[in-house]
C-alpha cells in the first residue's frame, strides 16, 4: 500500500475539511439550521479492510446506506457516502424536521439523502480537483442499501484501494458519524499522491516536502 | 449566441414532447433553451425567455441552493440533485391554471447537469420533474403510519397520550418552534395530595380519579397540534405549540377551575374544601428565548414545584 508522508496526509485532510465546510454551509442554508461537518481523519485501506471497518461501526442490522457518484477525468473514482442504515432515518429527521416511522426510508426520503450525498461528495471531489488542478466529470447520485462489502463492490475489480474519509456531522447539537469512500485503482492512487506532492511543492514555493 | 439545440429541429420537437421541464443556460446564465413543458407550467413562453438571465426571470432563487447548483455545473463541471423534500418549491411552476390562480406550486425535483460542447463551450441543463403524485402517496403513507403508531402511543388507563408520545412530541415541537421562531408553551400538572387519596380510597378509586381528571382536561385543548399526555403516575403534561405564555397561563387557570368544579370528594386532602384539585407549572419559549425541550421540561417542573409550595390548586409560571 502506498504511504503518504505526514505533510501530504495533513494537506489532504485540510483540503477535505475546506471542501466539507462549504458543503456544510450549503446544507445550513437548505435546512435553516447550523450544520457543521469535519473530516478528522483519512486512511488508505484495501477494499476488504474498508468493508470490515464499516461493518464494525453498525450497531443495528449491519446494513449500510450509501449514496454513490462516479467521477472521471484526470482521475477516475467511485465516491460513496455511507452511514449505518439505522442512522439514515436520524439524518433525515434532523435535516428534514420529520421522518416517516418506518423501517426503511421512503422514496422521497431516499431522494433527500441523495441530495445530501450529492452536496457532500461534490465538495470532497471539488477539493480533489483543486489538488489535481483539473476538474472532474461526475454522474448524478445513486442510492443503495446493503452490506458494506456489497456497497463497496459496486465498482469494478478487487485490485482497488479505498481512500476513506471519516466525517462528523453536527446538526442541532447532535453528532452523526459517516464515511466517504473513494474507490480507485492503484494507478489513480499513485497519480493522487503525485498531485498532492506537486500541490505542496506549489504551495511551499518549490520547497520539497 | 446560437440557440443550442434550436439548430436541430428534430431534437427541439423531442424536447417539446417530453414530460419534464428542460432549461439550458449558457455560461452567463442566459436561457438558451426552454421547452414546452416549462412554458405550460410557468406561464412564460419560450420567446420571452430567449437570452434572458435565469435569475432575472426567477429572482427569488438568487444566492439560494439552485444558484449554487448552477455554479457547480458551470464552474466546476459537477452535477447536482435538488430533492423535493429539502427544497419544496424552488420554481414558480403550477400543475394547472386553477392551481396557478391559487398560488399552489407544483412539487418538484430538479437536476442540474453540466453540458460540455466539443468547442469547449459549457452550458448547463436544468431538468424539472413533477413529483406531486409521489408526495401525495407519501402523505397518505405518513398518515397511515401515524395512525398505526398512535395505537401504541396511548396510555392504557386514561386513553390520553402516553409518555412515549409526549417525548416524541416535545422534541418535535421544540425543534419546530426554534426553526420557525414561534412560541411554545408546556404545562406540567399533577393532582394535589394524590398519595393521600390513594391511601384513603384505595388504588381502584385512585385510578378512577385519574381517569376522571384526564378525561375532563384532555378535551380542553382545541388545536390538533396541542397534546395532553400522561407524564407518569398522577402527573400530566400539556404541549401547546404556537401558544405564548399568557395564553397558556389562562388555559392553565381554566383547567384548575375545571378540576375543582368536578367536585370529586377528597376527605384526605389538606385543603379546606376536601375536593380533588390540581397544581400546574407553565413554561414557555419564544423567538427571543428559544430553548431545548430539556430546558422547557425543567422550567415547567420547577414552576409546578413552586405551585405546590405556594399552597396548591394554582398555576405558577416560570
Amino acid at each position: 500500500m502506498i504511504r503518504l508522508s505526514d505533510l501530504e496526509h495533513d494537506a489532504l485532510v485540510e483540503l477535505f475539511n475546506i471542501g466539507v465546510g462549504q458543503a456544510a454551509s450549503a446544507m445550513s442554508e437548505i435546512v435553516s439550521e447550523t450544520v457543521t461537518m469535519a473530516v478528522p481523519a483519512i486512511s488508505f485501506l484495501n477494499r476488504a479492510a474498508a468493508a470490515k471497518l464499516l461493518a464494525s461501526k453498525s450497531t443495528g442490522s449491519g446494513r449500510i446506506c450509501g449514496i454513490s457518484q462516479r467521477y472521471s477525468g484526470a482521475f477516475d473514482t467511485d465516491a460513496i457516502l455511507m452511514f449505518p442504515e439505522e442512522k439514515s432515518q436520524e439524518i433525515v429527521r434532523l435535516m428534514v424536521g420529520q421522518a416517516m416511522p418506518l423501517d426503511e426510508l421512503t422514496a422521497m426520503e431516499q431522494e433527500a439523502m441523495s441530495e445530501i450525498g450529492n452536496i457532500l461528495l461534490n465538495s470532497c471531489v471539488g477539493a480533489l480537483a483543486n489538488i489535481i488542478g483539473h476538474e472532474l466529470h461526475g454522474s448524478l447520485p445513486d442510492y443503495h442499501v446493503g452490506y458494506s462489502q456489497d456497497i463497496l463492490a459496486l465498482s469494478g475489480d478487487s485490485e482497488t484501494v479505498v481512500l476513506m474519509l471519516h466525517i462528523e456531522f453536527v446538526v442541532e447539537r447532535q453528532q452523526i458519524a459517516g464515511d466517504v469512500a473513494f474507490i480507485m485503482d492503484m494507478s489513480a492512487l499513485q497519480d493522487l499522491k503525485q498531485h498532492v506532492a506537486l500541490y505542496l511543492a506549489r504551495a511551499f514555493g518549490g520547497e520539497q516536502p | 449566441m446560437s440557440r443550442g439545440a434550436g439548430s436541430l429541429p428534430l431534437l427541439q420537437l423531442v424536447l417539446d414532447c417530453i414530460g419534464v421541464g428542460a432549461i439550458v443556460l449558457d455560461a452567463e446564465r442566459r436561457i438558451v433553451l426552454w421547452n414546452r413543458w416549462m412554458s405550460q407550467h410557468s406561464g412564460v413562453l419560450g420567446d420571452e425567455t430567449q437570452d434572458r438571465n435565469f435569475f432575472d426571470l426567477f429572482p427569488e432563487q438568487r444566492d439560494k441552493r439552485l444558484d449554487g447548483a448552477i455554479s457547480q455545473a458551470l464552474r466546476n463541471n459537477l452535477p447536482s440533485l435538488l430533492s423535493q423534500t429539502l427544497n419544496r418549491w424552488p420554481l414558480p411552476l403550477y400543475a394547472s391554471k386553477s392551481q396557478a390562480e391559487q398560488g399552489e406550486r407544483m412539487h418538484q425535483a430538479l437536476t442540474v447537469s453540466p453540458l460540455n460542447m466539443d468547442d469547449g463551450q459549457r452550458f448547463c441543463l436544468i431538468q424539472v420533474s413533477d413529483v406531486s403524485a409521489a408526495v401525495q402517496r407519501e402523505n397518505l403513507l405518513r398518515e397511515q403510519a401515524m395512525a398505526l403508531r398512535s395505537q401504541t402511543l396511548l396510555d392504557d388507563l386514561t386513553g390520553v397520550a402516553n409518555r412515549r408520545h409526549f417525548d416524541m412530541a416535545i422534541d418535535r415541537e421544540a425543534r419546530r418552534a426554534r426553526r420557525m421562531g414561534t412560541p411554545l408553551s408546556l404545562m406540567m400538572l399533577d393532582i394535589d395530595f394524590f398519595k393521600a387519596y390513594n391511601d384513603h380510597y384505595g388504588h381502584q378509586q385512585g385510578d378512577a380519579c385519574l381517569e376522571a381528571v384526564a378525561s375532563a382536561l384532555s378535551t380542553m385543548q382545541q388545536r390538533p397540534a396541542d397534546l395532553f399526555a400522561r407524564y407518569g403516575g398522577e402527573e400530566f403534561a400539556v404541549i401547546l405549540p404556537d401558544t405564548p405564555a399568557e395564553a397558556a397561563v389562562a388555559m392553565a387557570n381554566a383547567m384548575c377551575r375545571k378540576v375543582h368544579d368536578l367536585r370529586i370528594p377528597h376527605q384526605a386532602s389538606h385543603s379546606s374544601e376536601r375536593v380533588v384539585t390540581i397544581s400546574i407549572g407553565v413554561a414557555s419559549t419564544d423567538a427571543s428565548h428559544p430553548g431545548e425541550a430539556y430546558d422547557l421540561i425543567n422550567a415547567a417542573d420547577r414552576a409546578l414545584y413552586q405551585a405546590k409550595a405556594c399552597g396548591r390548586n394554582r398555576v405558577e409560571s416560570a
